[in-house]
């Protein structure tokens, strides 16, 4: 039940990392050159 | 302090000094993908593993895919080191002392920390990692971690060179020369120099050494009364040991075999093993400052991105050699007390011993401790926590700067140019023009990312170490209390976002709650301070070059190295400093009137 829970939460922190790869792409537009 | 003493810390900076350049031009040339000597033996081993592996080595990437494809990379060896420790009892290989499965709280912390370049250890290695786990799990982390984070630092550096281009580079590429080219070679006559002074490599069991004096040994048994045994054999860990050693000081990873780490005679035999071990922890982070400015066409900006990073470097050792040859005020006092110790004698002459190698002294100690957390190393030859409160809040310091001071292998320069271009746009406000760095205007964009960059840092350290205080799972870890408990949670989050993996030894980290904590703070510290870094590398790659003017701010000066250290301390200062405070600020002035925790 562990590693199942461990193994989810591994796959949901980087699903999140890639969400906030493409949050950090969505910044730019604020009148940046 | 002794001569004899400040003599090793000046030997230690001049081979420094002499190796960064070759180092770093060697580096440049390796990414650049340019003629190496290495190049008839590890070229045909390239290009079996792309067609192995189905990369094109010629197709480049932007910054969003740059960063995918590490996140990816580094999800799948983070499952693979869990799978390995979780299934060490069932594979028969290489596990001669049929360790068993590691504890899935425990699994998951060590994979996230091997991942991350930490090498956080909430367990001791000899008593709970196979061999097997040891080599395929931990060792190979130690080589992917470090050349993901070189490959990074590179990326970040090709944004600053490259002029309207919309890649950094193919991240598979940059992870395989770095391991081919700059980590295996090394390792490999690193490692036999570690045997020839006495490191062992081996698969055998473990041995058993009859004692010459057997000890009388009490303990609390399992119903928590005292138990008293004649302990008459001592069991020796056997492993391979060296080959692991020499990659975790050459990746920054820190990662002992053996739980005493480098104060273990197996991992650090001789004062010569001491040297090459904290040369090799500097050795790529400052030979990366020649590669930064041989790769942006201005060796300058390289020298005086060193020169920043050596004066912080000086700073520290100085100040902790200075606290650790102190004597502990404490032990003073019980001089005047002890019938044997006559009046000026002192029971710690030549300062605090505790915690320390007799072989090592203290001012090793004091330069391997600095070393070990200016880089994102780690790995200790003293305990931390024996430290006098201001040598102890030294490494606890230089991590909370952000490991920037040469820093982890690649995580430091990239986190130092983080750093450079806050600075120029400070210097730009100063004199009322849009700030330039090597002809690239900063504007909003990679100032508010880099702003992002350095604030995730604070905010998962104190956030984290706050509710430890408070939640009693927190303060069960802690042996001591008062200031120095707290300076035991705060450096373990410190080290944990830092992604250094040193600890002050006294915290017992090995529960759910540290496990857990530690572990998402372990991946918090790296990839989301990757993440926006790669975002300010990708965009300022597709920038025009401005010609130089009369306003631009030239960044190969003494005056630019000035400005670049002042806006490292006054962050590092104004952030972390109400928390050394409370912490071993505090300890000091108690210590002072006579208090100990």
């Amino acid at each position: 039940m562990s590693d199942l829970v461990f193994l989810a939460a591994s796959f949901a922190f980087f699903f999140v990392a890639v969400l906030y790869v493409y949050g950090c792409q969505s910044l730019k537009g604020g009148g940046n050159a | 302090m002794t001569p004899n003493g400040w003599v090793q810390i000046a030997v230690f900076f001049a081979l420094l000094l002499l190796a960064a350049k070759p180092m770093g031009l060697y580096m440049a040339r390796v990414y650049e993908r340019q003629k190496t000597p290495l190049d008839p033996v590890l070229g045909p081993v390239e290009r079996l593993l792309y067609r192995v592996t189905g990369v094109n080595p010629d197709a480049e990437m932007r910054w969003t895919e740059y960063g995918a494809a590490m996140l990816i990379f580094s999800l799948a060896t983070l499952l693979l080191t869990y799978a390995l420790e979780r299934l060490q009892y069932v594979i028969p290989l290489w596990n001669p002392q049929h360790l068993a499965a590691v504890e899935p709280y425990l699994a998951w912390n060590t994979a996230a920390s091997f991942t991350t370049n930490t090498n956080w250890q909430a367990y001791v290695p000899e008593q709970t990692m196979s061999y097997l786990t040891q080599m395929a799990g931990l060792a190979t982390h130690n080589f992917w971690s470090a050349a993901t984070g070189m490959a990074l630092a590179i990326a970040f550096i090709r944004g600053i060179a490259r002029r309207e281009s919309k890649t950094l580079g193919n991240f598979w590429v940059d992870l395989t020369r770095g391991t081919l080219w700059v980590l295996l070679p090394i390792c490999i006559v690193y490692a036999l120099a570690l045997v020839s002074q006495g490191a062992i490599q081996n698969l055998k069991p473990y041995d058993t050494a009859t004692l010459l004096e057997p000890q009388t040994v009490t303990a609390p048994g399992p119903d928590g009364k005292p138990v008293t045994t004649r302990v008459t054999t001592q069991t020796i860990a056997q492993g391979p040991l060296a080959s692991q050693e020499a990659i975790k000081m050459l990746g920054t990873n820190g990662g002992g075999f053996m739980n005493a780490n480098s104060a273990h005679p197996f991992e650090n035999p001789t004062p010569l093993t001491n040297m090459l071990q904290m040369l090799s922890i500097f050795l790529i982070p400052a030979g990366l400052c020649i590669t930064l400015g041989k790769m942006t066409g201005s060796p300058g900006h390289g020298w005086a991105v060193f020169a920043a990073m050596s004066v912080l470097w000086f700073a520290g050792v100085a100040t902790c050699y200075w606290a650790e040859a102190q004597p502990n005020p404490l032990l003073h006092g019980v001089n005047q007390r002890v019938a044997t110790a006559g009046p000026g004698q002192s029971l710690s002459p030549g300062g605090n011993m505790e915690g320390k190698e007799v072989r090592f002294g203290i001012a090793d100690s004091a330069l391997f401790a600095t070393v070990t957390t200016d880089a994102s190393c780690g790995a200790v030859n003293a305990m931390h926590d024996s430290f006098m409160p201001l040598g102890g809040m030294v490494p606890l310091a230089n991590i909370m700067m952000g490991e920037i001071i040469f820093g982890g292998v690649g995580a430091g320069m990239y986190g130092m140019l983080i750093f450079v271009i806050l600075s120029v746009f400070i210097a730009g406000l100063m004199v009322g023009r849009t700030p330039e760095y090597l002809g690239k205007k900063v504007q909003a964009y990679e100032v508010q990312l880099s702003m992002l960059y350095v604030l995730i840092f604070p905010l998962i350290i104190l956030g984290f170490a706050a509710v430890s205080v408070l939640l009693p799972a927190g303060l069960a870890g802690i042996s001591n209390h008062g200031p120095h408990g707290l300076s035991q949670v705060l450096y373990a989050y410190t080290s944990a976002a830092g992604n250094n993996g040193s600890a002050f030894a006294g915290i017992n980290a090995n529960t759910h709650w540290y496990n857990s904590t530690l572990g998402i703070t372990m991946l918090a510290g790296r990839f989301l301070m990757i993440v926006p870094m790669l975002a300010v590398a990708g965009n300022l790659a597709t920038k025009k070059i401005v010609p130089p003017s009369l306003g631009t701010f030239p960044v190969n000066s003494t005056l630019f190295t000035v400005l670049l250290v002042s806006v490292i301390l006054i962050v590092g200062a104004l952030t972390f400093f109400p928390a050394l405070s409370l912490g071993p600020i505090l300890e000091h002035l108690l210590l002072r009137a006579g208090m100990s925790f």
